[in-house]
C-alpha cells in the first residue's frame, strides 16, 4: 500500500510539474527564446566581456580608461546634448501636443501622429543632407538669415559642432515629445477642468491646482525619455561631425569599426555598458511614472 | 448627448502649427530643391530621382530593405500576438517579468546593443542578414508590445475566446479568424511602427555591417551628393506613404486607446 | 438658507443641424428636486451645462432668485455639480476634493477642511478623507463627488446622471441618500437622469423632455397617471397599446366600453393606452378573448402576457394570489379595470 502511494506519487509530482509548466510557461517560450538569445545574451555578454582584459582575466582597467579623458569629454558631451536638446524640445513639444490633441480635428491628430512617428524616425544622412540645405554654408535658411543682417557663420558655428547639433537632434526630439506627451494630454479628463470651473476655479487656478500637477510627472517622464533619445543618438551624429566633436555613440562606433585603436580590446564594451547605466537612470524613472499615471487614469 | 464639436478657426492651434511646420518644412523643402536641381541646364528636373531608381542597387537595397521589415513585421505578429492573448487570458504569474522584459529595449541605446550583438552569436547567426529582423523586433518590442497589450485591454478577450472556442473553432483559427479582426487598430498600428523601424534602422545595421537602404544612401553620398539627396527624399516619403495608407485602412475608432 | 430658486426662459441651442434645446422653459422652486427625464439626445444634459455655465445658449434668459445669470461665467456661478464619473481631481486627497470649492472661495484652510469633514461625515466617508480618490469604489466616489459639490453651500445643485455609472444595488442605495441629503439642506436641485425610475422616486416634479422640447412636468404620480402625450405615456412606465374603435368619446376595448380621455381621433381607429395594472386577466372555460403566453412570478405580484384574438399582446401585472391558474396556452378573459382611458392615433 505504501509504496504503492510513493511509486505513484513520484511520477504524478512530475507530471504536475510539466502540467503546471505548459500552463505557466510553455506559451511565453518562443517569445522568451527570442528575447533571450537576441537581447539579454548579447547585453549579459557585453557586461561579462567589459570586465576581461586583453589576457582574458578580470579587471575593472577597462572602466578606468573609460572615464578619462578622452571618453570623459565624450559623455560629458553626450549627456549635455541629451540634456539640452530634451530641455529644449520638451515644452514646446508638450505645449504643441496641448493644442494638437485638444483643438484639432480627428483627422489632424491622425496625420501629425503618422508624421510624428516618421520624424521622429529620421536620422544619418537624410536628416543631415535636409539640415545642410537649409542651415549649411550655402543653406536657404543661411541665406534668408544673412539677408536680414545675422550671418550664421561669421563665428565658430558649424552644423558638425556642439550647438549645430543640437538644432538638428531637435528635429527628431520635438516629433518624439510630441508622441510621448500626447497620452498625458488625452488622459486629462474634461470632466477634471469643468468641475474645476463649477467649483468656482478660473482658469488660472484650474492649471494651478489641478492641470499642472497631474501632467507634471508625465512632462518629466516625457523629458527622461528624450534625454535617453539625445543622449545615445548615433546616425546623425556620425552623418554630421568629423572627429571634431566627442561623443561616447562615435567613440563606440569607431572602437568597434576599427577606425580607432585602443590599446584595451575590451574598451568599447565598457564605454557601452556606462551608456546602458546612464540610459537606464533615466528610463528606468520614466517607465515607473508611466506605470504610476496609469492608475490615474482608471479614475 | 451632443456637445460642443465646432470645427472652428483655433488662434493657437494654428500658431502651433505654423511654428511645427517651419520647422519640419524648411529643410525638407530646402533639400528637397537641391534634389530637384539640375546642374547641367541650371534648371530643374528629376533628373536625380530617375538616376536613382535606374541604379541597379537602389532596387537591390529597397527590395532588401522591404523584405527584411516584411519578416520582422511577421516575427512580431507570430510571436507576440499569441504570446499576448495567452497572457491576457491565464493570469500567468510570468506576466509581469514579461511586461518588464517587453520595455527593457527601450534602456539599451542601439550602439551598446550593437556591440554585444557583435561579439554573441555565433558564425551562422553572424552570417545570415536574416539575424537583422530580430535584433530589428527586439528593437521594436516595446512599443509592439505596448500597442497590442492596449488592443487586447480593451475588449472582452476571455468572453471573446470562450465563444469562438465553444463555436469550434481551435486555437489558431481563434487567433487568426477572431481576435486579430477585433483588435485589427493595433495590429495595424504595430505593422506600421514595427515596418517602419525596421525600413529606416541604421545605427546597428550599420556596426554590424549589413548593408541595406538606409546605408546604401550613405555610400551613394560619397560620389553623387545630388542623387543621395534625391535618394534621402524617398527615404522620407517611403515610410511616409506606407504609414498613411496602413492608418488609412484602420477605422479611426481603434488607432487610439480611447474609450 | 442660501438656496435659490432657478427659472429657465426661452432658452434655445443649437449644436450644428442638432436642436438640442428649443425654446426651453423651466422652474424649479426654492428647496425643490426637479428631474429631467428623456432618452439619450433629448437635450436634458444640454439644459443642465446651460445652468452650470459649461455651455452658453444661442438664446434665453437663466435667472437665480430673479437675478440674470445669463452671461455670468461658469466658475462665479454658485452651483454645485455632480457628474456622471470620474470627475474627483485625482492628484487630490478625498477632503482635499471636498474642500476645493472652498479653498477657491479664499475659505481659511482650517474652515474649509472643518466644513469638508462635516460633509463626509453626512456620506458616511469622514474615515477615507485621506485618501487619494482613485483607491474608492464608483459608488464612494460619487458620494465624494456630492459632498464635494454640496460643500460650499450652492444656490443650486445640479447632477448629470450621477448614478448611471455604478451597480444596480449601489444605485438606490445612493439615490436615497440624494434624496435625504437634498431634503435635510434644503438645496433646490436639477437632476438629470434617462432612468424614469430613478426621477419618479426621488424628485418632487419630473420634466419629460424629447427633442429639446419639455412635453410635460408633473407630480411622478400625475406623469403616471395623466401622460400629457403619447410620447410621455410610453417613456413613463409600462404602457400597453391596444388597438381599439372610437365614436362618441367612447372606446370598444375587450367587449365593453369606457370613456376616452382627450386626444386622438374622435371617430375611427385608435390605440388605447392601457397601464398593466389596469388590465385583468380570469380564466375562463368558455371561449375568451385572448390566450396566455407566459406568466412570470414576481413575489407579491405577477407579470401576466397575453395575446388577443387580433395578435396584440397585452400585460397585466396581478397579484400573485389571482394568477395561480393562468397557465401559457390557456383561454381568459381580459377586462379593462379603468373606467378612463387615454388614447391616441394610430
Amino acid at each position: 500500500m505504501t509504496s504503492q502511494v510513493i511509486e505513484g506519487g513520484a511520477p504524478s509530482r512530475g507530471r504536475a510539474f510539466l502540467a503546471s509548466f505548459i500552463k505557466n510557461i510553455l506559451p511565453a517560450v518562443p517569445l522568451l527564446l527570442i528575447v533571450g538569445f537576441f537581447f539579454l545574451f548579447p547585453i549579459a555578454r557585453l557586461i561579462y566581456v567589459s570586465f576581461l582584459s586583453n589576457e582574458n582575466t578580470f579587471t575593472i582597467d577597462n572602466f578606468k580608461t573609460a572615464v578619462q579623458e578622452p571618453y570623459r569629454t565624450g559623455f560629458l558631451n553626450s549627456i549635455k546634448i541629451g540634456v539640452f536638446s530634451a530641455a529644449i524640445a520638451a515644452f514646446p513639444g508638450a505645449v504643441a501636443a496641448y493644442f494638437i490633441e485638444t483643438r484639432g480635428s480627428s483627422k489632424l491628430r491622425r496625420t501629425i501622429a503618422v508624421m510624428s512617428g516618421v520624424l521622429a524616425n529620421t536620422g544619418g544622412v537624410p536628416l543631415a543632407f535636409m539640415f545642410y540645405a537649409a542651415l549649411g554654408i550655402q543653406g536657404y535658411l543661411t541665406k534668408f538669415l544673412k539677408y536680414l543682417g545675422w550671418d550664421l557663420y561669421a563665428g565658430t558655428f558649424s552644423l558638425g559642432s556642439f550647438i549645430g547639433l543640437l538644432i538638428v537632434y531637435l528635429y527628431f526630439q520635438l516629433p518624439l515629445m510630441v508622441i510621448v506627451f500626447s497620452p498625458a494630454i488625452v488622459s486629462l479628463r474634461r470632466e477634471w477642468s469643468e468641475a474645476a470651473r463649477n467649483l468656482g476655479a478660473s482658469q488660472f487656478s484650474y492649471w494651478i491646482r489641478i492641470g499642472i500637477p497631474l501632467l507634471f510627472p508625465s512632462f518629466i517622464a516625457s523629458f527622461l525619455l528624450l534625454f535617453a533619445s539625445g543622449f545615445s543618438a548615433y546616425a546623425t551624429a556620425n552623418a554630421l561631425t568629423v572627429g571634431n566633436l566627442p561623443l561616447t555613440p562615435l567613440q563606440i562606433g569607431g572602437l568597434l569599426d576599427g577606425n580607432v585603436s585602443a590599446a584595451q580590446l575590451n574598451l568599447g564594451k565598457a564605454l557601452g555598458v556606462v551608456m546602458i547605466v546612464i540610459s537606464a537612470c533615466a528610463v528606468i524613472p520614466y517607465l515607473a511614472i508611466q506605470r504610476r499615471s496609469a492608475k490615474w487614469q482608471k479614475g | 448627448m451632443a456637445k460642443g464639436i465646432k470645427v472652428r478657426f483655433q488662434p493657437p492651434l494654428a500658431i502651433t502649427l505654423l511654428i511645427l511646420g517651419f520647422f519640419v518644412f524648411v529643410p525638407m523643402i530646402s533639400a528637397f530643391e537641391y534634389s530637384i536641381r539640375t546642374p547641367l541646364t541650371g534648371g530643374y528636373g528629376w533628373t536625380h530621382y530617375i538616376w536613382a531608381v535606374r541604379e541597379d542597387d537602389f532596387f537591390h537595397y529597397i527590395l532588401r530593405s522591404m523584405w527584411l521589415a516584411g519578416v520582422t513585421v511577421l516575427i512580431t505578429l507570430f510571436v507576440l500576438v499569441p504570446t499576448l492573448t495567452w497572457l491576457h487570458l491565464s493570469r500567468s504569474k510570468v506576466r509581469g517579468l514579461i511586461d518588464g522584459l517587453s520595455l527593457l529595449p527601450l534602456v539599451i541605446p542601439v550602439v551598446a546593443f550593437a556591440v554585444g550583438a557583435q561579439i554573441s552569436f555565433p558564425e551562422f547567426v553572424q552570417n545570415t542578414v536574416l539575424e537583422l529582423p530580430f535584433l530589428y523586433f527586439v528593437l521594436a518590442l516595446p512599443y509592439a508590445y505596448r500597442s497590442l497589450d492596449i488592443g487586447l485591454n480593451s475588449i472582452p478577450l476571455k468572453t471573446i475566446t470562450e465563444a469562438a472556442r465553444s463555436a469550434g473553432a481551435n486555437w489558431w483559427r481563434t487567433i487568426t479568424a477572431v481576435i486579430v479582426p477585433v483588435i485589427r487598430g493595433s495590429v495595424m498600428a504595430t505593422i506600421a511602427l514595427t515596418f517602419a523601424l525596421s525600413l529606416g534602422e541604421y545605427t546597428l545595421t550599420v556596426l554590424l555591417h549589413w548593408d541595406t537602404f538606409p546605408t546604401w544612401v550613405t555610400f551613394v553620398a560619397q560620389d553623387n551628393i545630388l542623387g543621395a539627396i534625391a535618394i534621402s527624399m524617398m527615404s522620407l516619403i517611403i515610410p511616409f506613404l506606407i504609414l498613411t495608407v496602413i492608418t488609412l485602412f484602420v477605422p479611426e475608432r481603434s488607432m487610439q486607446g480611447r474609450k | 438658507m442660501s438656496s435659490k430658486s432657478l427659472t429657465l426662459r426661452n432658452i434655445s441651442k443649437r449644436f450644428g443641424n442638432v436642436n438640442a434645446l428649443d425654446n426651453f422653459n423651466l422652474e424649479v422652486g426654492v428647496g425643490e428636486l426637479v428631474a429631467l427625464l428623456g432618452p439619450s439626445g433629448c437635450g436634458k444634459t444640454t439644459a443642465l451645462r446651460v445652468v452650470a455655465g459649461l455651455e452658453h445658449q444661442d438664446a434665453g434668459t437663466v435667472l437665480v432668485a430673479d437675478k440674470n445669470i445669463s452671461d455670468v461665467p461658469a466658475h462665479k456661478r454658485n452651483m454645485g455639480m455632480v457628474f456622471q464619473a470620474y470627475s474627483l481631481f485625482p492628484n487630490l486627497t478625498v477632503e482635499e476634493n471636498v474642500a476645493f470649492g472652498l479653498q477657491m472661495r479664499k475659505v481659511s484652510k482650517h474652515l474649509r477642511l472643518k466644513k469638508a469633514h462635516e460633509l463626509l461625515d453626512l456620506v458616511g466617508l469622514d474615515s477615507q478623507s485621506k485618501r487619494f480618490t482613485h483607491q474608492l469604489s464608483g459608488g464612494q466616489q460619487q458620494r465624494v463627488a456630492l459632498a464635494r459639490a454640496l460643500a460650499f453651500e450652492p444656490e443650486i445643485l445640479l447632477l448629470d446622471e450621477p448614478l448611471s455609472a455604478l451597480d444596480a444595488q449601489v444605485r438606490v442605495n445612493l439615490r436615497e441618500e440624494i434624496r435625504r441629503l437634498q431634503l435635510s439642506l434644503g438645496t433646490t436641485t436639477l437632476f438629470v437622469t434617462h432612468d424614469q425610475e430613478e426621477a419618479m422616486a426621488i424628485s418632487d416634479r419630473v420634466g419629460v423632455m424629447n427633442n429639446g422640447v419639455l412635453e410635460q412636468i408633473d407630480t411622478p404620480d400625475t406623469l403616471y397617471n395623466k401622460p400629457a402625450s403619447s410620447f410621455v405615456a410610453g417613456f413613463v412606465g409600462t404602457m400597453n397599446r391596444i388597438p381599439a374603435h372610437i365614436s362618441d368619446g367612447m372606446v370598444e376595448i375587450f367587449g365593453s366600453k369606457v370613456v376616452a380621455l382627450k386626444r386622438g381621433n374622435e371617430t375611427g381607429k385608435v390605440h388605447a393606452l392601457i397601464r398593466p395594472e389596469s388590465i385583468s386577466v380570469a380564466a375562463t372555460t368558455a371561449q375568451g378573448n385572448a390566450k396566455v403566453l407566459t406568466r412570470s412570478f414576481m413575489g407579491a405580484s405577477s407579470n401576466i402576457i397575453c395575446q388577443t384574438e387580433d395578435g396584440t399582446i397585452v400585460q397585466s401585472l396581478m397579484t400573485s394570489a389571482s394568477t395561480g391558474d393562468l397557465l401559457p396556452g390557456s383561454s381568459v378573459q381580459l377586462r379593462v379595470l379603468s373606467s378612463e382611458v387615454l388614447v391616441a392615433n394610430v
